[in-house]
């Protein structure tokens, strides 16, 4: 601190001192050893090459590489040829498949997405106490998220909503006689969201980190003024949690536009019936590996690059009159 | 001077950086080149089918590599559904597949698109193919050239829960028998098991199996002779379909939900169900597997009740043996099919699991072992295989079908389900049948 005894002694870190030319090369000598010690130089890039190879060999370069494709026909087995806007084109005037994978992808995002957030947050409510074994609550109802990508268990929605499936079973202890729910077109689609909204874990498990961070003493506060606990979910919890809702949002529309797994076991790979399942992925799959479309099936999936990026924008946007963030 | 995070912060970057993985991962799992064939030591094949096919394909190919030692070869196989997505990948990966079983429906699509090999310069040769007809062998030629070997005789027949009629007190149909005769047979099966049990299952979109032999009857092909378009009229579709229309009404047919859920699934079709006794898909007795207790028989295609009209069944090829143009084994590949063609261990070994086999010779050494119901099999396909060679008025054989094809299939299966459960008119259908089929073949 102290610089009192000898003047060549003067130190950079004392702006009041008038500066002399020892004195700036002395500053600029601090400095550069202290970018080196922050990490200046070509070290760190080193270190990071391994990932570095990872995101330009297999995410940007196939990324550019299938921008490429799909201004091509590409069938996956002969050489692409340059089609222009072709299968843009295509897609928009002459493809009416493509119109019903966006219907059923749209309804499928709609009506999950919601249903599964207010699932999620409901259960990670309750699960927000100190119970005995609360671990072992938490535990079994996130369990669902860990085999929910499976193929197993889309495998086992298959059977519980087929004609003689076990949901069949249940409704006739009530003298209802179902019907096969996946091979109806009115009620295919909605087996896929049932099975999305009982994934509701991962969600669930944010929404709870969430909770314990709320503090404690605006709810003392309120509790004294007389809230009702319906008051104070809508006017304590809510508003505190909006970051948190914002981010699963954000999170679920963009994984329910992807959905491809539950749609491709449950439909036998069809997409039926009658295209009512026929999520975008999956069209997507069919289009470039079944039908050897692959120039096609580029275009698509940047097609849906865009409408996620475009939601996603919304979502930022929107998320500015609702999102409260307390700091 | 600590550097404080915001939540702000926090969630916005954390949002940013899911929105970035989950894009990323999407559109880079589209990219791909083309590649070179295999370079393994090993000769790789591949097929598909039913558990006593691949074993079937085991047992002969460890018969075959006792007696080529040099030979290694690694079996991949897997069922129907997926194969050809995963031969596709392959094929685009570089990782081919040395040999394969190829599918008659798909050999001119793989062929034009330069991914088969040709194998015309090794008949007679290591290819060994006496005994085949030229009728056979058009299964496997593309534009005059062979590209697959077929495996064996493959007909149109409709599979028949036979004890099943005769618990109900009804008889098999005589072999001659129309597609009137059928609805009366169904609807007499709807009537006597009390509405427990349909006749037939719905294949009012049915193509290789049912429509492309009604449309033959007409005189008319399935694919125009050019293959860019559909060879056959909406008058006779309209037909068709209105004939399958009344077959649902009387309740002769299942309802559309069965007939989706057996869609791709042989589990469910059906007959397999015990929703009806007659199908015409040939995968519930033709990979050889029983798949019920019933006692099975086998019928031909119902013929056309209307004057004019013409045989319609005609014989292919069960499946191809391929061999890929990338690869650099094809003599090995080629002495393998060769080995399947003529092999009395291979034949043995087989038996009908790719069909009715090729030659006289294969059909004589597989015949002291076959089951009763095998026997009937083999014998309803000689019966229709004769009445075919012998009909003056049949269309010839049908070329590979075009690229396309398995589209312009679907389409017919989605619409005939459409009608079925009553989203669209058969008018308004027809129409849209006609333009998005133009539009899949490009004519």
């Amino acid at each position: 601190m102290s610089t009192t005894t000898a003047k060549t002694d003067a130190v950079a870190s004392e702006p009041s001192v008038p500066s002399t030319p020892s004195d700036r090369r002395e500053r600029d000598r601090m400095r550069r050893r202290l970018a080196r010690r922050r990490g200046g130089g070509w070290w760190p890039y080193l270190f990071l090459a391994p990932w570095f190879v990872g995101l330009f060999g297999l995410t940007i370069y196939p990324m550019l590489d299938s921008l490429y494709l799909s201004f091509t026909d590409f069938d996956l087995l002969t050489p692409a040829q340059w089609t222009g806007t072709d299968n843009y084109e295509r897609m928009f005037t002459d493809d009416p498949v493509f119109w019903d994978s966006v219907h059923a992808t749209l309804v499928y995002v709609v009506v999950s997405v919601p249903l599964k957030l207010a699932l999620a947050l409901a259960v990670a409510m309750l699960l927000n106490r100190d119970l005995k074994g609360i671990g072992l609550y938490r535990a079994a109802f996130y369990l669902p998220s860990l085999l929910g990508g499976a193929v197993a268990i889309a495998i086992v929605w298959r059977q519980v909503f087929g004609g003689d499936g076990l949901f069949n079973d249940f409704l006739a202890w009530f003298g209802i006689e179902g019907q096969d729910w996946i091979s109806s077109p009115d009620t295919a689609l909605y087996t896929l969201v049932l099975l999305a909204v009982w994934q509701f874990g991962t969600p669930m498990v944010i929404f709870l980190a969430g909770l314990k961070q709320l503090p404690k003493d605006v709810y003392e506060a309120a509790a004294i003024d007389g809230a009702s606990p319906v008051t104070r979910f809508f006017r304590i919890t809510l508003p505190l949690l909006t970051p948190i809702v914002f981010f699963n949002v954000v999170l679920q529309i963009i994984d329910a536009f992807k959905t491809f797994t539950p749609a491709f076991v449950i439909s036998n790979g069809s997409g039926g019936p009658l295209n009512s399942t026929m999520l975008y992925s999956l069209y997507l799959y069919k289009k470039g590996f079944t039908d050897l479309q692959m120039g096609y099936a580029s275009a698509l999936a940047w097609v849906l690059f865009l409408v996620i990026a475009g939601f996603t924008a919304v979502n930022f946007i929107a998320g500015r009159y609702w999102v409260h963030y307390d700091d | 001077m600590g550097h404080q995070i915001s939540r702000r912060t926090l969630f916005r970057t954390a949002s940013g950086l899911a929105v970035v993985g989950g894009l990323g991962g999407a559109l880079s799992a589209c990219g791909g080149g083309t590649g070179a064939g295999s370079t393994s030591s090993e000769l790789t094949m591949t097929w598909w089918g039913s558990d006593d096919r691949h074993a079937a394909y085991k047992k002969a190919l460890a018969s075959f590599q006792k007696d080529n030692p040099k030979v290694k070869i690694r079996e991949t196989y897997s069922g129907y559904d997926g194969y050809f997505d995963k031969f596709n990948t392959n094929i685009a990966g570089g990782s081919a597949p040395d040999l394969l079983q190829m599918d008659t429906a798909l050999v001119a699509q793989y062929a034009r698109k330069g991914v088969l090999a040709p194998l015309d310069s090794y008949v007679g040769k290591s290819l060994d193919l006496t005994g085949f007809s030229k009728t056979l062998l058009a299964a496997g030629t593309v534009d005059g050239k062979l590209y697959g070997v077929p495996s064996g005789i493959g007909v149109n027949q409709l599979t028949v829960n036979r004890s099943g009629l005769e618990d109900l007190g009804l008889k098999l149909p005589d072999r001659e028998w129309t597609w009137a005769d059928l609805r009366k047979i169904s609807q007499d099966v709807y009537k006597k098991s009390g509405g427990k049990i349909h006749g037939v299952d719905d294949v009012g979109g049915g193509s290789l199996q049912a429509f492309e032999i009604y449309a033959r009857e007409h005189g008319e092909t399935f694919f125009s002779e050019d293959g860019k378009n559909v060879g056959f009229s909406p008058e006779t579709l309209q037909r068709w379909w209105e004939y399958w229309a009344e077959m649902r009404k009387l309740n002769a047919c299942p309802p559309p939900a069965i007939t989706s859920a057996a869609h791709n699934d042989l589990t469910k079709n059906a007959v397999v169900i015990g929703k009806a006794l007659f199908t015409f898909d040939i995968g519930v007795y033709g990979a050889g597997g029983s798949v019920t207790d019933a006692q099975l028989d086998f019928l031909p295609s119902p013929q056309g009740d209307w004057s004019g009209a013409r045989e319609g069944n005609y014989v292919n090829g069960g499946v191809l043996l391929s061999a890929t143009k990338s690869s650099k084994r094809v003599g090995d590949s080629v002495k393998i099919m060769s080995f399947f063609a003529q092999d009395e261990t291979a034949i043995k070994a087989m038996q009908l699991f790719r069909g009715i086999p090729p030659t006289e010779k294969a059909r004589d050494l597989i015949a002291s072992g076959l089951s009763e119901t095998d026997k009937l099999n083999m014998e309803m396909a000689d019966y229709i295989s004769k009445r075919v060679s012998a009909a003056s008025d049949a269309l010839p054989t049908p070329p590979a079908p075009p690229q396309g094809a398995d589209q312009i299939w679907d389409l017919l299966f989605q619409s005939n389900l459409a009608i079925a459960f009553g989203k669209k008119s058969i008018k308004a259908q027809l129409g849209e049948f006609f333009d998005q089929a133009a539009g899949i073949l490009g004519g």
